[in-house]
């Protein structure tokens, strides 16, 4: 992904907050997941991917568990927090009012 | 599995993650068709710059680690906090006794750290650099010895400014009670003066208004301009802003204030000053009577001392040389014109660059030598404090050996065990510290009164930032001495056999420790008691002394002129009214004339006697000048023949009573009375001997002085004072008399009415320290020793208190245990006894020339303190002892 890298870290936390919404997933299960659901419109790149999982970490977000892979290799798996399912709500709708006023601006005329 | 922290983990964690990612991505590849290879490559370049990945990914991870180890740490300190609390609140008895002993080791120490710091240690307030501050002493050699001292002339001070390079300001500076204020309020006070760069050598701006300048301080007269201190301001002016401009009688002249200095700036002296002039103004006025001398200009007065700054491109060495050279040129100035001063190869002038605080210099008093004794002396009841902390605390861990070990069988790690033991050790030592804090703060200002008299005058208070990191560092130290032992004791234990052992076991091992600490305990209290002892002795002997004169009823009245000028007639006649006065007051019994105080003012003459060609070698003869009723006033006894009568008037023949050993010395053989002694002069007409007085002591309290007395109308009657005998003792009466013979005084001229006791007070003074001190702190040394020995006591009879019930339930009467418990008291006791008798004879050397008429190895005191001992470890022994005398033997034998 090119272009502002600064609003792309923001939503790539909440990309990936979203991710893990529905149980642990090692880093490439997140990256594969978004890409899936955005019909491989958005592709993380993998530095940016582990470097906002280590610091959502290092904030509490998320808590990091080592475990077997489905072919039993081991991985690094993430989840939620307390603390990171309120920062997904929070930031999900700061971004979504954000998105709609952007919206409503570009489709004025 | 576990997360591992280290930094190798760490990376390690980076890789593998890393690792397992390209794995998979390369799978996938392969899935949809890729080779293996191409699969790889393509894996490896979308992955990008792996290298900088890992390391930033390395850098979040150890940064996440460090914090949730620091939280760790605090959250493990905090727990170990509160568990110590609870603890301590389990058992207040325990803490209550380890935060007193503490408090009492801790706070004295600081308070005798904050008297040593002040005398050898801490700068005064505001100075500048004072690395490079010095106090100037001369060498001068008399006979064949060097006397070193730092008193010099105006006339030199100048030739060392002008002569020297390697200072950036210097002053004289000088310290004199001077009369402040008029008629009935006056009071001496202490008054400063200097010179001008007195200001530049600190770092002081004045409260309101100025400090004096150069042009104010210029010989002969200067100008009169004063500089009040902030304590005067506050308490004399109510800290009024309208107080420049006012005047201030401060000895014969008028001062105008042009300044108030911050608070607690005292200049260099170490007491409080009232204010700061400069020196030609207080010189100027002309207080000096006698001889008109040009202070200024002579070599003949020595009396101020020199404060200088080195500059800082100066070494001190080079600095000393220059001053020396610059000294050696001033005394060569003042032998021209001065034929009776000892040339200049004998004298050997040279200069000493020294240390500000005076007893850090080559002219150390005794107060600094005794303070630093005192001082060693509190360190050693501080180590006793700490090893009967150390008991308690040993006892408590012993007590608790089974709950321990219960925790370290759970999974508690050893180290975080010790940091809890340690734990409980600090936060002990810290209420120890708070409680240190108030006995410094409490017992620190009795303490220096007690110990420097006057010389300490109160500036910020005895609490401030020193003290407190003293305090910190002491009750630190204390904490960590007590607490060690035990907590590594306790660790150490065996796990099983703690676990498995009832209180049924007496704990053997641990006992010698706990043993040996005793034992010091007692040897050091002996130590410290036989110097109480010894010092109460040799104080009792002082006071027993016979002087010769009755001190405590006695006081003398000085009449100071201050400027006043009064002829001789005139001289006579307000000494004769002051006299008349005296006698009409209530308070007063008898009252005559004096010329000379024992132990503060004396005068001798040149004596001539037939057949002795000088009377000088054979030692030094005193004089007393007074009326017919001065012995029975100051009560010194006439032996033999008479006293003074109203006959021997001026024109009447010369008559003198001699004292008893001067009549021996000068007649060894013969009788006294009548014999004939010229005095001053050769020439003169016999004084005759008309009665022998008991010896006085003059001076020195050990032995007496040959003194002699002369009627004053015969002898100087224009000059002295009067000598008043009260019908209590003298001093609760001073003021009174001091208000009614006021009254007579002309002009701006007072009197000062002083009794003996105080001008005798410094003279007793070391004894009454020394006795005072090492009675404290003997006691205290013996109050510890005593709940250490309780401690133990208690403790090992609660542990065998299945033995005690055996020995009950087989017969044993109360008598019996308690011997036998008392017994074991004793052994542990005696062995410390002895050695401390021992140490405290082998170190009597020491103490002996301290001591008044005492041998260091008196044996009543010697016996006493063993007696002592002995008595208060069977008093301590016996409570325990007769608790386990009543144990119920069927309670105890079912005991665990």
């Amino acid at each position: 992904m090119a272009a502002d890298l600064d609003l792309l870290q923001g939503t790539l936390d909440l990309l990936i907050l979203k991710a893990l919404t529905w149980g642990p997933k090692h880093g490439y299960a997140v990256a594969s997941w978004v890409r899936q659901t955005t019909d491989a419109k958005l592709n993380i790149e993998e530095g940016a991917l582990y470097t906002a999982l280590h610091r959502m970490e290092q904030r509490g977000w998320i808590d990091a568990e080592w475990g077997l892979s489905e072919n039993n290799r081991k991985a690094k798996y993430y989840q939620l927090t307390t603390q990171g399912r309120k920062q997904l709500r929070v930031q999900t709708a700061r971004w979504t009012e954000y998105a709609g006023a952007v919206f409503k601006v570009l489709h004025t005329a | 599995m576990r997360l591992d922290r280290g930094v190798a983990g760490i990376t390690r964690a980076v890789d593998d993650e890393l690792r397992f990612h390209f794995e998979m991505t390369v799978k996938d590849l392969m899935n949809s068709g890729m080779n293996p290879d191409d699969a790889r490559r393509e894996a490896e370049r979308r992955f990008g710059d792996i290298p900088r990945t890992r390391q930033r990914l390395a850098e979040i991870d150890r940064a996440r680690i460090d914090q949730q180890r620091r939280a760790e740490w605090w959250s493990a300190f905090a727990q170990d906090l509160r568990y110590a609390m609870r603890g301590l609140r389990l058992k207040p008895g325990f803490a209550v006794g380890v935060v007193a002993t503490l408090g009492l080791g801790i706070g004295a120490n600081a308070a005798m750290f904050s008297i040593v710091d002040r005398l050898l240690f801490r700068p005064p307030s505001y100075l500048i650099a004072p690395e490079r501050a010095t106090r100037f002493y001369f060498g001068r050699t008399y006979r064949g010895t060097e006397n070193v001292g730092s008193y010099v002339g105006y006339r030199t001070y100048l030739d060392l400014k002008e002569n020297t390079a390697s200072f950036d300001a210097m002053t004289v500076f000088y310290v004199n009670e001077i009369a402040v204020g008029l008629g009935e309020s006056t009071k001496e006070m202490r008054i400063a003066m200097s010179g001008p760069d007195l200001w530049r050598m600190f770092d002081a701006k004045p409260v309101i208004g100025r400090f004096f300048t150069a042009a104010e301080d210029v010989p002969p007269d200067g100008t009169p301009v004063a500089v009040i201190s902030y304590g005067f301001w506050q308490t004399q002016f109510a800290g009024r802003n309208d107080v420049l401009g006012e005047k201030l009688d401060i000895g014969p002249r008028k001062y105008t204030i042009v300044g108030v200095a911050p608070k607690g700036f005292t200049g260099f002296s170490p007491d409080q000053v009232v204010a700061f002039v400069p020196v030609s103004a207080q010189m100027g006025s002309g207080e000096f009577g006698g001889r008109r001398m040009k202070w200024y200009d002579t070599y003949n007065m020595t009396w101020l001392e020199v404060f200088a700054r080195r500059r800082p491109t100066v070494t001190h060495a080079a600095a000393e040389a220059d001053l020396t050279r610059a000294y050696q040129l001033s005394y060569k100035k003042g032998l021209v014109g001065n034929p009776g001063r000892q040339p200049f190869e004998i004298t050997r002038p040279r200069g000493v660059v020294g240390p500000i605080l005076h007893d850090r210099g080559p002219k150390a008093s005794n107060d600094a030598k005794v303070a630093t004794w005192l001082a060693g002396v509190t360190a050693i009841v501080l180590l006793i404090a700490c090893a009967n902390v150390a008991n308690l605390l040993l006892a408590r861990a012993l007590r608790r050996r089974r709950e321990i070990a219960l925790r370290v069988a759970l999974g508690i790690s050893r180290s975080r065990l010790l940091m809890q033991l340690v734990t409980e050790s600090l936060v002990l030592a810290f209420f120890g510290a708070i409680a240190g804090l108030v006995v410094a703060r409490w017992g620190g200002g009795a303490m220096r009164a007690l110990l420097l008299g006057d010389t300490l005058g109160a500036d910020s208070g005895i609490v401030d930032a020193r003290l407190i990191v003293a305090v910190a560092v002491l009750a630190t130290i204390a904490g960590l001495l007590s607490g060690i032992a035990p907590a590594f004791g306790a660790v150490r234990g065996d796990v099983a056999s703690a676990l498995k052992a009832g209180s049924r076991e007496g704990v053997v091992q641990r006992s010698r420790l706990r043993r040996a600490l005793l034992v010091g305990q007692a040897a050091l209290s002996v130590v410290l008691l036989v110097g109480a002892g010894l010092f109460v002795r040799s104080l009792m002997n002082v006071r027993g002394v016979r002087l010769g004169f009755d001190a405590d009823r006695i006081a003398f009245v000085d009449l100071k002129m201050r400027g006043v000028k009064l002829d001789t007639a005139e001289n006579i006649q307000i000494r004769d009214r002051l006299l008349a006065a005296a006698r009409t007051l209530p308070p007063v019994e008898s009252a005559s004339r004096g010329l000379t105080v024992p132990f503060w003012m004396t005068w001798d003459l040149d004596l001539y006697v037939a057949g002795i060609d000088s009377v000088s070698k054979l030692g030094d003869f005193t004089l007393q000048a007074g009326n017919p009723e001065f012995f029975s006033t100051v009560g010194t006894r006439i032996i033999r023949g008479r006293g003074f009568s109203s006959t021997d008037v001026k024109s009447a023949p010369l008559v003198m009573v001699v004292g008893e050993s001067m009549a021996k010395k000068l007649w060894p053989n013969e009788d006294a009375l009548g014999k004939c002694v010229r005095v001053d002069a050769d020439t003169v007409p016999c004084t005759t001997v008309v009665g022998i007085a008991e010896d006085i002591r003059n001076g020195s309290i050990s032995e007496t002085q040959m003194h002699y007395y002369l009627p004053i109308a015969q002898f100087h009657p224009q000059d002295g004072g009067v000598f008043v005998r009260t019908r209590g003792p003298a001093e609760s009466q001073m003021e009174v008399v001091r208000r009614s013979l006021q009254a007579l005084m002309p002009g701006a001229s007072y009197v000062t009415v002083t009794p003996m006791s105080t001008i005798m007070a410094p003279v007793v003074r070391s004894w009454q320290l020394g006795a005072t001190m090492f009675a404290i702190f003997g006691a205290l040394a013996l109050l510890l020793a005593a709940i250490g020995l309780y401690s133990v006591i208690a403790y090992n009879v609660a542990q065998r208190t299945h033995e005690m019930g055996v020995r009950v339930a087989l017969g044993a009467q109360v008598r019996d245990v308690v011997s036998l418990i008392v017994r074991e008291g004793l052994r542990v006791v005696l062995p410390g006894v002895l050695l401390g008798s021992l140490i405290a004879l082998a170190a009597g050397k020491w103490i002996a020339p301290l001591l008044f008429e005492v041998s260091p190895k008196d044996p009543p005191v010697l016996i006493a303190v063993v007696v002592t001992l002995t008595l208060t470890a069977v008093a301590a022994s016996l409570a325990p002892a007769l608790r386990a005398a009543r144990v119920d033997p069927n309670e105890a034998l079912r005991a665990d």
